[in-house]
């Protein structure tokens, strides 16, 4: 879609969407709403749903960011301690790399 | 029925639009301040009387209303020439920057399917095969295996063949939600399953370790992400890089789940003779192609006339677009927003407007600033989708369920798209629109998604061969079909189909390179010889 063809109050219920749909474990849907909706939000002339299209974006930006650094670090630890966690380790892992940990 | 290449043309539309909104408008804007000629026109059929004129003017002679009227005739007549050459120029314009437009999704399919199977061994391992595939080519003796193939190959058309007249049959009698559910299954399966046993292959292949948690947080993100950009609305690139992701994975799947000699190592002398099976069914549907589209029984060809008729939207989800349509209106199908253009270029093709699909994606802006006339475009494109899988061999049936809708999809689209009034398909609505709310249309190219995925289908063969010379052969030979096929779009102005040119030309590269440029390159190589 082309969002700059669209009206404004679509504008905003597409953003508004996207963010709540995000609240269901999908990060990935507030960083393309963040990555969509920025240059709308903040870099166009204003106009009056502006100004919670600028709320959705900036918190979909933080959610997504956060959910990274906590994905990033799960999975650091997951594959630090991996080996030491034994069976719980093995119950969870998906793919078992070979090789010597 | 997968290559269908049609070229959205709405600048016709929009020509014939101004056309007619510019003559309404004259005789409108020339009513109030000129009485004297256009009530004397009226009149001058009855007969009757010379009305009064207005007072302060003088009444004009016959002669001088007829000389009027012809100069506004004049007028009209050279204003439509002039839109009439302006527009075929531009169809010849943009069909160029279409094709650039079309060659990057379909390069990029085939990058990925390419770096797959050549990173991952996983989809060049022979071992289960397609139920519908049922001999194996692991007879010694090479007509057997021959045989075998055609055999395969006919199976299988036969199958596209009777899935295709289902799926028209279904369109005919407007069993939309059928065909609905059908394809929102179908890109479930694709988006979720598929991706993760993709993950899982390329995990394995790079020996990485995930657990559950990450992996499945993956999967539903892609999925999800992919299902709303696919079949609602999404950014473009994104759907556009969705739809070429599919169609890759369902490259990746023919490439592995057609069959193949399966010991290489040991019958390597013969596996050169092997992968007739791939072959055969690409040549043997490039033919069908031609046949399912060009002919005047052909079932493609009732799709279009059908859609045609209906003027309804295609189907998302099983084109990709190179440009997005915007429309004011809804569409019955919420994912499928239709350009509503008015039927006043009825003569014309309209129709054509070749973008692809899958997908998608995609694009920029209407370059048509300079015309006046910008046009932005969304035809969702959309991924193929696939049935259940149902086969115990593997993952049955999908992709010709895939092609049947990307056919239809195609057909449909390739038809006249353009040219549907989306005001008469929105249910009533969009009559009441003015049509300078349309301008917002730019002609796009559509692509089938199925085209994607037999020319990736193809370079994934020729790439799993680990010779990059015929890689580069193939790749080339089909984007120099593409281009022929645009061309021909061009002129033709009619609905193509994309597949029977390219794939010639990548199975004549293939087997001449494989067979005489290898060697002699590798002799010219050897004796150190450069040329």
């Amino acid at each position: 879609m082309d969002i700059s063809r669209m009206s404004n109050t679509k504008k905003l219920s597409l953003c508004r969407i996207y963010f709540f749909a995000g609240f269901a474990c999908l990060p990935f849907m507030w960083a393309v709403n963040a990555i969509w909706f920025l240059r709308e939000a903040f870099f166009k002339p204003p106009y009056p749903e502006q100004k919670q299209m600028k709320r959705y974006v900036v918190i979909s930006g933080i959610g997504s960011l956060l959910w990274l650094v906590a994905v990033i670090a799960w999975c650091v630890v997951f594959s630090l301690k991996r080996s030491e966690w034994g069976e719980v380790a093995d119950k969870l892992s998906f793919i078992i790399p070979k090789g010597v940990p | 029925m997968d290559g269908h290449v049609s070229i959205e043309d709405h600048s016709v539309e929009d020509g014939s639009r101004t056309r007619n909104s510019g003559a309404a408008k004259e005789p409108r804007a020339t009513n109030p301040s000129d009485n004297d000629p256009s009530t004397p026109m009226a009149a001058e059929g009855a007969g009757g009387p010379t009305p009064q004129p207005p007072p302060g003017r003088r009444p004009l002679t016959e002669e001088e209303r007829a000389a009027r009227l012809e100069q506004r005739r004049q007028r009209d007549r050279e204003h439509m020439e002039r839109q009439l050459e302006e527009e075929e120029e531009l169809v010849l314009k943009y069909g160029a920057q279409h094709v650039i437009k079309l060659f990057i999704p379909v390069s990029l399919c085939m990058l990925v399917v390419v770096a797959t199977v050549a990173s991952v061994t996983f989809y060049s391992e022979k071992g289960i095969y397609l139920l519908y595939t049922p001999f194996h080519e692991t007879s010694d003796s090479v007509a057997k295996n021959v045989m075998g193939a055609f055999v395969n190959a006919f199976i299988i058309l036969a199958l596209v063949v009777v899935l295709t007249f289902f799926l028209i049959l279904l369109y005919k009698f407007r069993c939309y939600k059928i065909i609905h559910g059908w394809l929102i299954i179908s890109s479930l399966l694709l988006l979720f399953f598929f991706t993760l046993l993709y993950l899982m292959e390329l995990l394995r292949g790079y020996n990485i370790g995930l657990d559950w948690i990450t992996v499945s947080l993956i999967v539903w993100n892609f999925g999800v992400m992919g299902m709303v950009c696919i079949h609602w609305q999404g950014p473009l690139r994104l759907q556009q890089a969705y739809l070429i992701f599919v169609a890759s994975l369902m490259s990746l799947m023919f490439i592995k789940y057609l069959p193949e000699y399966t010991v290489w190592v040991v019958l390597a002398v013969i596996s050169v003779w092997g992968e007739y099976t791939v072959w055969v069914v690409l040549a043997v549907i490039s033919v069908w192609d031609l046949v399912a589209v060009l002919c005047p029984k052909g079932p493609l060809r009732i799709l279009v006339e059908t859609a045609q008729e209906r003027n309804e939207p295609i189907f998302p989800a099983l084109i990709y677009s190179s440009n997005i349509l915007y429309s004011s209106l809804t569409m019955a199908e919420s994912s499928t927003p239709s350009t509503s253009t008015t039927d006043n270029g009825g003569s014309h093709d309209g129709g054509e407007a070749v973008a692809d699909p899958l997908q998608q994606d995609h694009h920029a802006p209407a370059p048509a600033g300079g015309v006046g006339r910008p046009t932005i475009s969304t035809a969702p494109s959309s991924s193929r989708r696939r049935r259940s899988s149902e086969a115990e061999a593997g993952f049955g049936p999908e992709w010709e369920a895939g092609r049947q809708q990307r056919e239809a999809a195609r057909q449909r689209r390739v038809a006249e798209h353009g040219e549907a009034s989306a005001p008469d398909v929105a249910g009533g609505g969009g009559a009441q629109q003015p049509q300078e709310e349309e301008d917002e249309e730019e002609r796009g190219v559509k692509l089938g998604l199925g085209d994607f995925i037999f020319y990736s289908v193809l370079v994934g063969k020729a790439s799993s061969y680990g010779d990059w010379n015929t890689t580069i052969a193939c790749f080339i030979a089909i984007l120099i079909g593409l281009c022929l096929t645009l061309i021909m779009l061009a002129i033709f102005k009619k609905a193509l189909p994309a597949l029977p040119i390219s794939i010639t030309f990548g199975l004549i590269f293939y087997f001449a390179t494989s067979y005489f440029v290898v060697p002699f390159a590798e002799n010219l190589a050897s004796e150190q010889v450069f040329i």
